[in-house]
């Protein structure tokens, strides 16, 4: 039924002009639980779904999204679309759009509709009560799973269907001694089932979370200035997203905001460096099948051993640029505009242990989880906030810091890189464009030892 | 049917439950984008939903959906139903709202103008922006929303509310050896845009930022925040302080401080819902009448804001914001002013600035935010004016400006006469004493 409601919006659109365009229909279904000092703060079962006709005429995109779509309503709406495409040709030429039929669903070993409800509410409240202790004052446990289904029909003939599933489980603590607050989180996240939180230690979780959060509550003010920084994964993922990944984003090149134009060739970091856009990390938060264009996802090389190798790329940036897209045409949801956006970006490993840095470092300050970062694609700044973090001197741990902010100029950091640790890890979470459109992705990478701008508030 | 009708008949799916509500939303949306200073996008959005909230034996559940045929509210009454039986008690629930007449009267949230728009005249504005600027744009998006919404529970209350929102939000970029980067944001209840204003102040910002030099070195000095950047400090501070949740809970810094005070004698803090702005209605979005209250009074901590799960609401249970009113029947109910005003000062920018001794004028930071718990920040200055002695000096880039929002809410020097809404904050240009600015 709904495949033939595209289909036909496809052709309307066609009929009154589109030179390219597509119909996607989204049902995004979440279940929330979130507890609080041992009560269920919130339980919620949302589903929302709507359709979006995209209309590509003399260069431009016209949309219609609704969340009420019947057979009554396709010829206004691809009207609406079509018409919203008018105005004077922007000089794009024809998008090169590859026809695809399929009909796919994301591996899992426990699909979350098949687990009852009430095991994840005991899940829930298990992190919440395992985090008590003396002095935390607010025990927080939380669990979501989100299940995306996405049909996408497109005017070169592709129809295609497709199913993705995220999970999350959470324990955050706020601790406090009577003067003082500090928070600590932590729990996994992925593209996976149920067996996220069945394959977890909950008890573990909460009682390690509560006891970093204590901890915290003893941690000393950070210097500030520039210092030799160790960044754990978190943070170097952070680095790799917010810097160099929203700039790497090809809708930013191709109108030369971003300090990457051009660069396809240049030095812009040490030998020690290499980076991805990797849509097809198993089980990673920011992995797709298709973008949000029905583009299969794939894996971008944007740093080669320090020289920039290339962008992420919608169908029209990639038209723009004569080069084919790389699957990163994503939007938050079928009533938002698709965007070049990042799945889960990384920087590559390195043949140093954690241990060797830390002993390798005279003074410096190695980081413990990130609160957030800001991009920069004009400028190429860095700025992240940085949860919490260790003294190190003379090549030994000495203190715990509390929060504080890490910032420079990205190039300049990428070039004074001079040692990465072998693993990487990946961390979950959501991107913004700008201030709005988030998207589910991940970032991540090894441990890397810089040179950074420091100041604790 | 319409909102009410659709709020009111769901409640009978729920009538086994000793408590129910339903929240509905629809919205129409038009959106325009500018990318490389030309027009390209325009969206037409049709968003349409509800969220139920029930209890029974204080084990409440929640379900939001999209209204697309008519057995979705019929469909989110019994998922609302089923997932409370997985609840647990709460026995911190209270219950919904009991039915009220409106305390306060509020006018001009309704713009005709914005919801005759045409495409046609949302690309004549953004022309005109394009066209007065001296930069590019790189980026821009303009939207328009008529929302109407509608509350019922199971006490018998009946509310609905219909306003109109504006949201902007510009970037621009002048080349030079450097790149600069200046940005515009709007917000508000009406299309009041002056498209000749907001592109030349993108041209100002712009090259201002190109010319930004890296500070060097580190000292203490005055910070001095235009409303565009204080707006989210003051409420990721001051807004989480007042936050009945953050009370209820103990983590509010401001926690047993009633009538205490919190911060210097001059500033005092209204919650205004009789304005125009964006958020301003007579109920909030459970169905609580709003009422002006204040909330900081010269200094001194005269009233928190709540909600129904807190108790003792102050008709600040909301699910809208100030931006975007997509999906926002998906939000959780959660704690937030209507319109917290900052009582304006005497003061022009021009007079706050002759008068500082040692400062920056912050233009631009990468994104302005206090931890809500301690209220530290460590923020990047992307553009900043350094003052030496009431004068500008020098424009300043890459560096970190540090400091703590409570502590500065008690060092206030200047408070500006230039109030600008921002969102669901209405605030003026501020300086603060007590904050270090530290570069390369």
């Amino acid at each position: 039924m709904m495949h033939d409601l595209l289909l036909k919006a496809v052709n309307n659109m066609q009929k009154m002009g589109a030179e390219f365009c597509d119909a996607r229909s989204q049902t995004i279904k979440n279940i929330g639980i979130q507890s609080v000092n041992g009560d269920i703060r919130h339980l919620s079962d949302r589903t929302v779904g709507g359709v979006c006709l995209r209309a590509w005429v003399n260069g431009r995109w016209g949309y219609y999204s609704s969340t009420s779509f019947n057979a009554g309503d396709v010829k206004k709406a691809a009207g609406t679309a079509v018409a919203n495409a008018a105005g004077s040709p922007r000089g794009c030429k024809d998008l090169n759009v590859t026809e695809i039929k399929t009909k796919k669903r994301q591996g899992l070993m426990i699909h979350p509709d098949d687990v009852d409800m009430k095991e994840k509410v005991s899940a829930v409240l298990a992190v919440d009560s395992a985090q008590t202790s003396e002095k935390v004052l607010n025990r927080v446990g939380s669990y979501s799973e989100e299940i995306t289904k996405n049909i996408l029909m497109n005017s070169v003939g592709s129809e295609m269907e497709w199913e993705e599933v995220r999970t999350r489980f959470r324990a955050m603590s706020v601790a406090s001694d009577g003067q003082r607050m500090e928070r600590y989180y932590n729990g996994p996240d992925g593209t996976c089932g149920y067996e996220l939180v069945k394959n977890l230690d909950i008890e573990a979780l909460g009682r390690e979370t509560a006891k970093e959060a204590v901890l915290t509550l003893n941690a000393k003010r950070t210097p500030s200035g520039p210092m030799t920084v160790i960044s754990d994964p978190m943070v170097s993922g952070l680095l790799a997203h917010e810097v160099m990944g929203h700039a790497s984003e090809a809708d930013e090149v191709v109108k030369r905001r971003s300090f990457l134009t051009d660069a396809v060739g240049k030095k812009v970091a040490s030998d020690i460096i290499s980076m991805y856009d990797d849509g097809t990390v198993d089980g990673a938060h920011g992995t797709i099948l298709y973008d949000d264009e029905g583009t299969p996802a794939s894996c971008t090389q944007i740093i080669k051993n320090g020289i920039y190798t290339g962008y992420m790329h919608t169908l029209e940036s990639a038209s723009l640029m004569s080069v084919r897209p790389t699957g990163n045409g994503r939007s938050e949801n079928y009533g938002k505009r698709i965007w070049a956006r990042m799945t889960n970006t990384f920087f590559g490993p390195g043949d140093r242990t954690l241990d060797d840095l830390i002993a390798d470092t005279k003074y410096g300050i190695l980081c413990d989880k990130m609160v957030n970062g800001m991009e920069d694609p004009v400028g190429g700044g860095f700025e992240a906030k940085v949860l919490r973090g260790f003294l190190i001197e003379n090549g030994k741990i000495t203190d715990m810091l509390r929060s504080f902010t890490l910032t420079g100029r990205a190039l300049e950091i990428l070039g004074t890189v001079d040692a990465a640790t072998k693993d990487i890890i990946f961390d979950g979470g959501m991107c913004g464009k700008g201030i709005e459109d988030w998207v589910n992705v991940s970032s991540g990478g090894p441990y890397c030892r810089a040179s950074i701008i420091v100041g604790g508030g | 049917m319409n909102i009410r009708e659709i709020a009111v008949d769901s409640l009978k799916y729920a009538k086994k439950m000793e408590h129910a509500e339903s929240y509905v939303l629809q919205s129409v949306t038009h959106s325009a984008y500018i990318d490389g200073s030309r027009i390209s996008n325009i969206e037409t959005k049709i968003d349409s939903g509800m969220c139920v909230r029930v209890a029974d034996e204080n084990k409440p559940g929640r379900a939001c959906v999209t209204l697309g045929d008519a057995k979705d509210s019929e469909n989110c009454v019994n998922s609302a139903i089923r997932v409370s039986s997985f609840s647990p008690k709460n026995n911190k629930f209270k219950g919904y709202p009991m039915p009220s007449g409106p305390a306060v009267d509020v006018k001009g949230v309704f713009d005709k103008k914005i919801e005759d728009i045409t495409g046609a005249e949302l690309r004549d504005i953004l022309s005109a922006v394009i066209g007065s600027c001296g930069s590019e744009i790189p980026r821009g998006l303009l939207r328009l929303s008529v929302i109407g919404s509608a509350v019922a529970n199971s006490n018998g209350l009946l509310t609905e509310h219909r306003s109109t929102m504006m949201y902007g939000h510009f970037t621009s970029m002048f080349r030079g050896t450097r790149n600069g980067e200046g940005t515009e944001s709007l917000h508000g209840a009406s299309l009041t845009i002056d498209p000749e204003h907001i592109g030349k102040e993108l041209d100002r910002k712009a090259r201002a930022s190109a010319s930004a030099i890296p500070f060097k070195g580190s000292e203490k000095m005055t910070m001095i925040l235009p409303p565009c950047e204080l707006g989210d400090m003051i409420m990721s501070s001051a807004g989480s302080a007042l936050n009945g949740e953050n009370v209820f809970y103990e983590r509010s810094p401001w926690t047993g401080k009633m009538d205490k005070e919190v911060a210097s004698a001059c500033l005092t803090l209204t919650d205004d819902p009789t304005t125009p702005g964006p958020l301003c209605s007579a109920f909030d979005d459970e169905g609580t009448p709003s009422q002006k209250k204040v909330l900081v009074d010269n200094g001194i901590l005269r009233s928190f804001i709540r909600d129904s799960f807190v108790g003792n609401s102050t008709g600040n249970g909301m699910r809208r914001n100030s931006t975007d009113a997509q999906n926002v029947y998906c939000s959780s109910v959660g704690i937030r002013p209507m319109n917290m005003i900052v009582s304006k000062g005497a003061y022009s920018q021009d007079d706050i600035i002759s008068q500082t001794d040692n400062g920056i004028f912050v233009e631009k930071f990468a994104w302005p935010e206090a931890d809500p718990l301690t209220g530290r920040f460590g923020l990047e200055v992307r553009c900043g004016h350094i003052i030496r002695n009431g004068k500008i000096t020098d424009t300043i880039n890459n560096s970190l400006l540090m400091g703590n929002m409570f502590d500065a809410l008690a060092n206030i020097e200047f408070i500006g006469n230039d109030a600008v809404n921002i969102g669901c904050v209405t605030i003026p240009t501020m300086s603060f004493s007590g904050t270090e600015l530290a570069g390369n």
